[in-house]
């Protein structure tokens, strides 16, 4: 059984590199990979930091700019970006707890919305509460980027109550999943 | 009733003048089940009737009244009067018979109100009785309501198409001439139904392209064009305009592009033009604070297909305000790509169409005034002469739309 002789295998490899260059050759395509840089994507790190979201008000949809973090029984307030229907927090429940006798969707549709208290981003899934007849208090009709059927997951206007004991829609909740 | 037959079985032993009266309730009886009213300040004796409908008119308008109202009202836009009320339960969608004949109501119901056992189905409703026919079962459909493109009829009046959204994305069809359910078959990614003459279907999908889906010979063919648009930075309306004659749809973007595709089995997309453009204003944007005039609304568009004529409901403000309702009425002549006419409209209209005749007439509604936006409250009907722009007729608390037309 041969065991593997790293320095060996080092040596191998830097004489079969230093055989097949030269040093003229070498600065050349030194020079070619400087020249040619500003043209390649950066490194993540970099690029992360490029992409970094503008936060503000300019960069800001109407709603973003108008969102509060106060009130939950407001269309205005921050998560509420793209919900629609009646605010659980006005039909007995709270921003992420349905009313009595109601049933959380386990799936929803998503939005993006921006807390005006920190400037981050946060993912929202507005989970429908089911089994009960429409609350038909504080409705909002959430816009940012929400999107048509052909794109479900960003359509706040179907019933979303999938996997409950009833699709009957009572009210939708705004559950904070964590940063976007 | 009762005392009705029973006069009439003892009527040989009555006096003359009881007997007349029998035969007034006779002829009363007989005439119930003809639109004939007797006078209003009339004091004969009456019987119930049940009166008849014509076969849907062009100058028609279905109406559906709401979120929290079932019914399908149906009013004339010639005298703003109402008319009937198809059945039509909340989130139900209805199909109008090509050939006149029925309405189609694509439903979902549980055997204990709110929970039991799921049953979808369409109710087949006779034009003329409105008397319901029989019901058909399906697998499913999807629950949202409001939109023209999840059950459609095809232009031979054989088939019926019902998206079901479970949430796997499927459609369903059905044989309406046996009154069966064929089969369903998968529609990853893709939605709103549009009939596509001699292939089967087209849909909108999510990476921007459009479906096209040949169902000849019982198979399932699913092509796709290039993509064409961004479905989630600019998104195209769910509500396409689908033109027969033409063989072509219509579609318009969030930011006001309008598209037109000719149908087939490789449909193609044709440039865009931007609606704001062709009323010599700045081409709409999706950057914040580009305040413009923007479409809006669940059902901000309608297509006069003769005159080849849009009518889109506009709202001044910024991106991401494709639910406003609309502030005016913007007519497009498609061919010159040109806003030809600009017309204020109250009431805040999320919902529009265009009446199919010679001498078509718009219809709008927005919602009634509730509890916050998107309670779905009836709010006022206008019906509006395109060529002036007068309001002609306006009913209050008639629905919320989706406003259907027949033809």
């Amino acid at each position: 059984m041969t065991i593997f002789n790293a320095d060996s295998f080092g040596e191998k490899v830097l004489r079969r590199f230093a055989g097949g260059t030269s040093r003229r050759g070498m600065l050349a395509r030194i020079g070619v990979a400087l020249v040619a840089a500003p043209a390649f994507p950066l490194l993540p790190v970099s690029r992360a930091d490029a992409a970094k979201p503008d936060r503000s008000p300019e960069a800001k949809t109407v709603f973003a700019r108008q969102a509060q973090t106060s009130d939950d029984t407001k269309c205005t307030y921050w998560r509420y970006c793209a919900i629609d229907g009646s605010l659980c927090t006005c039909c007995g429940g709270g921003v992420h707890s349905c009313p009595p006798g109601a049933e959380p969707s386990p799936v929803s549709w998503v939005g993006t919305c921006i807390n005006p208290d920190d400037g981050k981003a946060y993912l929202i899934a507005y989970r429908d509460c089911c089994g009960k007849s429409f609350c038909g208090k504080c409705n909002c009709n959430g816009e940012d980027r929400e999107t048509q059927l052909y794109t479900q997951q960003l359509n706040n206007d179907i019933i979303w109550c999938f996997g409950t004991k009833s699709m009957e829609y009572h009210c939708s909740t705004a559950v904070l999943v964590g940063a976007a | 009733m009762k005392s009705v037959a029973q006069f009439l079985f003892t009527g040989a032993r009555l006096s003359a003048a009881i007997r007349l009266g029998s035969a007034a309730t006779l002829a009363a009886m007989a005439l119930a089940t003809t639109p004939a009213q007797a006078a209003p300040g009339s004091t004969e004796p009456e019987e119930s009737g049940v009166r008849t409908l014509e076969a849907p008119k062009a100058s028609w308008v279905f109406i559906q009244r709401g979120f929290v109202l079932p019914g399908t009202a149906v009013y004339d836009t010639a005298t703003g009067k109402y008319v009937a009320q198809v059945e039509t339960p909340l989130l139900g969608d209805m199909a109008i018979d090509p050939e006149g004949k029925h309405y189609y109501v694509a439903e979902t119901t549980w055997t204990r109100r709110l929970h039991g056992t799921r049953q979808d189905f369409i109710s087949v409703y006779d034009a003329s009785t409105l008397k319901l026919e029989g019901d058909i079962d399906i697998p499913g459909r999807i629950l949202v309501g409001g939109r023209e493109h999840n059950f459609i009829v095809s232009d031979d009046a054989k088939t019926a198409y019902v998206y079901n959204f479970s949430p796997v994305s499927t459609v369903n069809i059905v044989d309406l001439a046996k009154r069966k359910f064929v089969r369903s078959f998968e529609l990853p990614g893709c939605a709103d139904l549009i009939l596509n003459p001699g292939v089967g279907l087209a849909a909108l999908c999510s990476d921007g392209s459009m479906a096209s889906i040949n169902l000849a010979g019982g198979k399932t063919e699913i092509t796709r064009t290039e993509p064409f648009f961004s479905a989630t930075a600019d998104p195209v309306f769910d509500n396409v305009q689908y033109d027969k004659a033409k063989g072509e749809v219509v579609m318009m973007t969030y930011t006001g592009l309008i598209y037109t595709a000719k149908l087939g089995a490789k449909p193609t997309v044709g440039t865009p033009f931007s609606i704001q453009e062709a009323a010599g204003l700045r081409k709409g944007d999706t950057k914040p604070l580009d305040v413009n005039w923007y479409p809006g609304g669940g059902q901000p568009m309608a297509l006069h297909r003769a005159s080849g004529h849009l009518y889109v409901l506009m709202h001044a403000g910024e991106y991401w305000t494709h639910k406003d309702g609309g502030k005016e009425i913007w007519d497009v002549d498609l061919a010159k790509h040109k806003v030809v006419k600009r017309m204020s409209v109250s009431g805040d209209p999320g919902a529009i169409n265009v009446t199919q005749g010679a001498s078509p007439m718009l219809t709008t509604v927005g919602e009634g005034e509730g509890e916050g936006t998107g309670a779905g409250l009836p709010g006022t009907l206008h019906v509006i002469d395109p060529a002036t722009g007068a309001v002609m007729h306006s009913v209050p608390r008639a629905g919320s739309g989706l406003l259907q037309v027949a033809g």
